[in-house]
């Protein structure tokens, strides 16, 4: 049987790099699968999937090695569009993917492009819409959908072409977790389609339900299986940059026999060999910490409306942030989280209420004197990034405030250092990798030394490695008396490193307390479509305080060492 | 249904002006564009006419509002598109743009009487003199105003951006020129979206726009501009990546789910368009009605 895709001795580099982004990648598939692809930022994911419907080397142009035929077709002898018959491609950024005035038409732009007949293409819109499952959407405009409705469409638009390999670059990771699950389980259900189905994701678990899982480091294909094969090897996920699967981890820190794949089957271990006995979780007595400090942000019977769309963003939010705490807003989007951030530093003026920093009202204080108070790093680098050195950059707002350049210099200094970006003073931000921007993006917030930081999605658009910097790069400056505030998707996240959670859901705050509390409530979460992480459902279940694997295992020796003695 | 979220407050755009700056008078301005562009989703005999006939339609229209400027007369033609307004279910948009309407219909009453000359003085003030007749062209030239941009709203309220561009390939113009412009119109107010996140983390970093020079607040200018611009590459080049994705190639033919078809409606309503500005003609050349300036358009 010739192979429904062949990939042979594949390298590529792209013009004007010295490194090659593929190096010698042979793979055949006989047959339908669906195939998640994983590896660091930079590994080659996106080069390998663009490399399969010809825009490598047709669209970004490089040095090109081998071949790779799809039904027998060498790509790289036909263009993009002729590829579209075979391999469908969705991109991450689902923005920029859609343009039609509405729903229907998206979907058709593609067999458009194919010539095919008007009752055909009804057909197909018909057939994809409900596959998609956006039928009562078909008159919509795309603009006023969700972001899990539009990278529906998205795919709904690609499918509609009917190719035969469907390519999906980081499909969910720009969505909140409804929307994430959305997209994910139509990946599910495309395996009926009897097609190749290639995503590339960096969450471990949404490799538990693909036929086979690749793992690719430095432009190679590591290793190939299923995920039963991969899943467990840590020391390769690591090498990869791809987060373990905490359960795997757990089992193997704790010296247990098996490898169980979810909570679930962890559960089922734990029980039937009588690894360790069920708990109760006794909520630990407030600490004291919280009445000493004093508060620098707090909020009294705020209410938003966005004058466009005359609903209330936010309703009656009372809160108050102490000095030197760690917290993570959760909710999904549209739940109000940044609504609530932009006005700390007084981006956006409440429609009634108040809002104090350092317990002054925040119309006391002008823009400047706010940008000293209250940082606020947005969630794309790329939205700030204008300067021809990390200098000017990170020294950016010290100038428009009108320090002298000795202390700017300083200043910079200053903030490099706990980014760990030292000497990169002199280089061109716009050459950095993501990570780097994103430490150039938090750093530039820094220089001004201001109280409070907020950040808006710190860890999106980066691989675990980079996300484990980052936040352990937060923590840092969290000790050094910073009070930081995350806006964030990531429950392993929120998990692990802040200290409260604050969680939202249609412009309220559903629950506000220790994280461990707010965590131990996996029924109120729901309520906010939120779901613990798969170590704190374990703990959850167990009856300890652990928040991450270290704490568990930790935990469980100590309770092990005291049954001894 | 989705109209809500593109309705558009004037004072808000000129509020947000002077809370945040230019970018979100650009967003401002970009709304009344999308507004412009703003297709009521309806189906009436209107929305269901071929964008072509639909082009001619506003041609004849216009040439028809031309023909008079007896304000009694040119009162008629307003009317008559007003009733199509209605029927059209697009009144709502005129509503919309009412102070817009307005504003034109007083600036062109109150200035035309300067200007024009009339045989019946009323008075007159040095060098200005102003008569009845000139009063009266000036309101037959204020409806005149209105009326152009009232029937250009009906038109866009009734035509979806695919059908314009449609529309125009049939028309003849070649499929890549007619697609760069709906692209380019849909662009602008995902780019001035983008502009604001960028000025809001700049002002979050210290930048002050709100004092200076005019050649400080140039200087101050670079950090909004050049996030922008390469937003705009990077978003214009993902744009490219999924168009040709999709299949799409500019020199390719394609077929159209909404296919066009001139049916015996789009037929009757150019001859019944035609045969209005055939009457309109013959009353204002063949008998000298509907004038109040003779010698003037």
């Amino acid at each position: 049987m010739r192979p429904f895709l062949s990939i042979q001795d594949l390298s590529f580099t792209y013009r004007g790099s010295d490194r090659p982004a593929l190096k010698n990648i042979n793979i055949d598939i006989e047959e339908p699968a669906f195939i998640v692809l994983m590896g660091h930022g930079g590994s080659g994911k996106s080069t390998l999937c663009c490399s399969l419907n010809s825009l490598i080397p047709r669209f970004f142009r490089g040095e090109y090695q081998g071949r790779v035929l799809v039904k027998g077709k060498e790509v790289s002898r036909h263009t993009v569009p002729e590829m579209s018959h075979h391999v469908g491609m969705v991109l991450q950024d689902f923005e920029s993917q859609l343009f039609s005035t509405n729903v229907e038409l998206e979907m058709a732009f593609g067999p458009e492009n194919h010539c095919l007949p008007r009752q055909e293409i009804g057909r197909r819109i018909e057939q994809y819409l409900a596959f998609v499952g956006l039928k009562p959407f078909r008159h919509r405009e795309p603009a006023s959908l969700s972001g899990g409705q539009k990278q529906r469409l998205a795919i709904g638009s690609v499918l509609s072409l009917e190719p035969e390999i469907l390519v999906m670059d980081e499909p969910a990771t720009d969505l909140d977790p409804v929307g994430r699950e959305e997209v994910l389980s139509l990946a599910d259900k495309f395996r009926q389609e009897n097609r190749i189905l290639l995503m590339v994701d960096q969450e471990p678990e949404t490799g538990l339900s693909a036929d086979q899982i690749w793992l690719m480091r430095e432009g190679e294909v590591v290793t190939r299986g299923s995920p039963e094969e991969i899943l467990p090897d840590l020391s390769r996920l690591k090498s990869c940059g791809i987060k373990p699967l905490p359960t795997i981890e757990l089992f193997e820190r704790m010296g247990w026999s098996g490898r169980p794949l979810t909570v679930e089957s962890a559960i089922s271990l734990i029980e039937k060999r009588h690894l360790i006995r069920q708990r109760r979780l006794f909520p630990t007595p407030l600490s004291l910490e919280g009445s000493i400090s004093s508060p620098i942000l707090s909020v009294e019977a705020l209410r938003f409306i966005y004058p466009q769309f005359q609903t209330e963003a936010l309703r009656d939010i009372n809160l108050s942030i102490n000095e030197g705490e760690f917290v993570a807003l959760l909710g999904q989007n549209g739940s109000g989280k940044t609504t609530l951030a932009k006005h700390f530093n007084g981006l956006l003026k409440p429609s009634s209420g108040r809002v104090s920093v350092q317990g002054k009202s925040i119309a006391g204080y002008s823009h400047r004197e706010l940008a000293r108070l209250v940082g606020y790093v947005f969630q794309n680098p790329d939205h700030q990034i204008f300067a021809r050195t990390v200098r000017e950059e990170v020294g950016f707002g010290l100038k428009a405030l009108g320090e002298n350049p000795l202390t700017i210099s300083k200043r910079v200094a200053d903030a490099l250092e706990p980014v760990e970006l030292q000497g990169f003073e002199e280089k061109n931000p716009f050459a950095l990798t993501r990570g780097e921007r994103q430490r150039i993006a938090v750093a530039s917030v820094l220089a001004t030394q201001p109280r409070a930081i907020i950040l808006d999605e710190p860890t999106t658009g980066l691989d675990y490695t980079q996300q484990k910097n980052m936040m352990e790069m937060l923590r840092h400056l969290n000790q050094r008396g910073h009070t930081i505030v995350i806006i964030t998707h990531s429950m392993w996240v929120a998990a692990e490193y802040a200290t409260r959670t604050i969680v939202m859901k249609d412009g309220l705050i559903l629950a506000d307390g220790r994280t461990r509390d707010i965590f131990a409530n996996e029924v109120r979460l729901d309520q906010a479509s939120l779901r613990p992480p798969s170590i704190v459902r374990l703990s959850n279940w167990l009856g300890t305080q652990a928040l991450t694997v270290e704490q568990m295992v930790d935990e469980l020796r100590k309770i092990s060492n005291s049954k001894h003695q | 249904m989705t109209n809500d979220q593109n309705f558009l407050n004037w004072n808000l755009v000129i509020g947000y002006y002077l809370e945040f700056g230019i970018w979100d008078l650009v967003i401002g301005i970009s709304k009344l564009i999308m507004n412009l562009f703003f297709y009521l989703d309806n189906n009436t005999w209107l929305h269901r006419l071929d964008p072509r006939t639909k082009i001619i339609g506003v041609i004849l229209l216009s040439c028809l509002c031309l023909c008079f400027n007896h304000p009694l007369y040119m009162a008629t033609i307003s009317l008559g598109v007003v009733l199509i307004a209605v029927s059209s279910r697009s009144l709502r948009n005129l509503w919309l743009l009412r102070f817009i309407l307005l504003f034109l219909f007083l600036f062109s009453s109150i200035m035309w009487p300067f200007f024009a000359k009339g045989p019946t003085p009323l008075g007159s003030w040095g060098i200005i003199q102003i008569s009845r007749e000139s009063l009266l062209y000036g309101l037959a030239m204020g409806l005149r105003l209105s009326t152009f941009v009232a029937i250009g709203l009906i038109f866009l309220s009734t035509t979806r951006n695919e059908e314009l561009t449609n529309g125009l390939i049939r028309s003849g113009i070649p499929y890549p020129v007619a697609f760069a412009l709906s692209t380019a119109l849909r662009l602008v107010p995902t780019f001035a979206g983008a502009g604001a996140t960028i000025i809001q983390a700049q002002i979050s970093r210290g930048l002050d726009l709100e004092s200076g020079s005019i050649f400080s607040r140039f200087k101050k200018f670079i950090p909004q501009a050049v996030p922008l611009f390469i937003y705009a590459i990077r978003h214009t080049q993902l744009l490219a990546i999924a168009l040709e994705s999709k299949g799409f190639s500019p020199e390719s033919k394609r077929t159209f789910y909404h296919e066009l078809r001139m049916s015996r409606v789009d037929y009757l309503t150019m001859a019944l368009l035609l045969l209005f500005l055939g009457l309109a003609l013959y009353i204002r050349i063949g008998l000298g009605l509907g004038v109040i300036l003779a010698g003037r358009v």
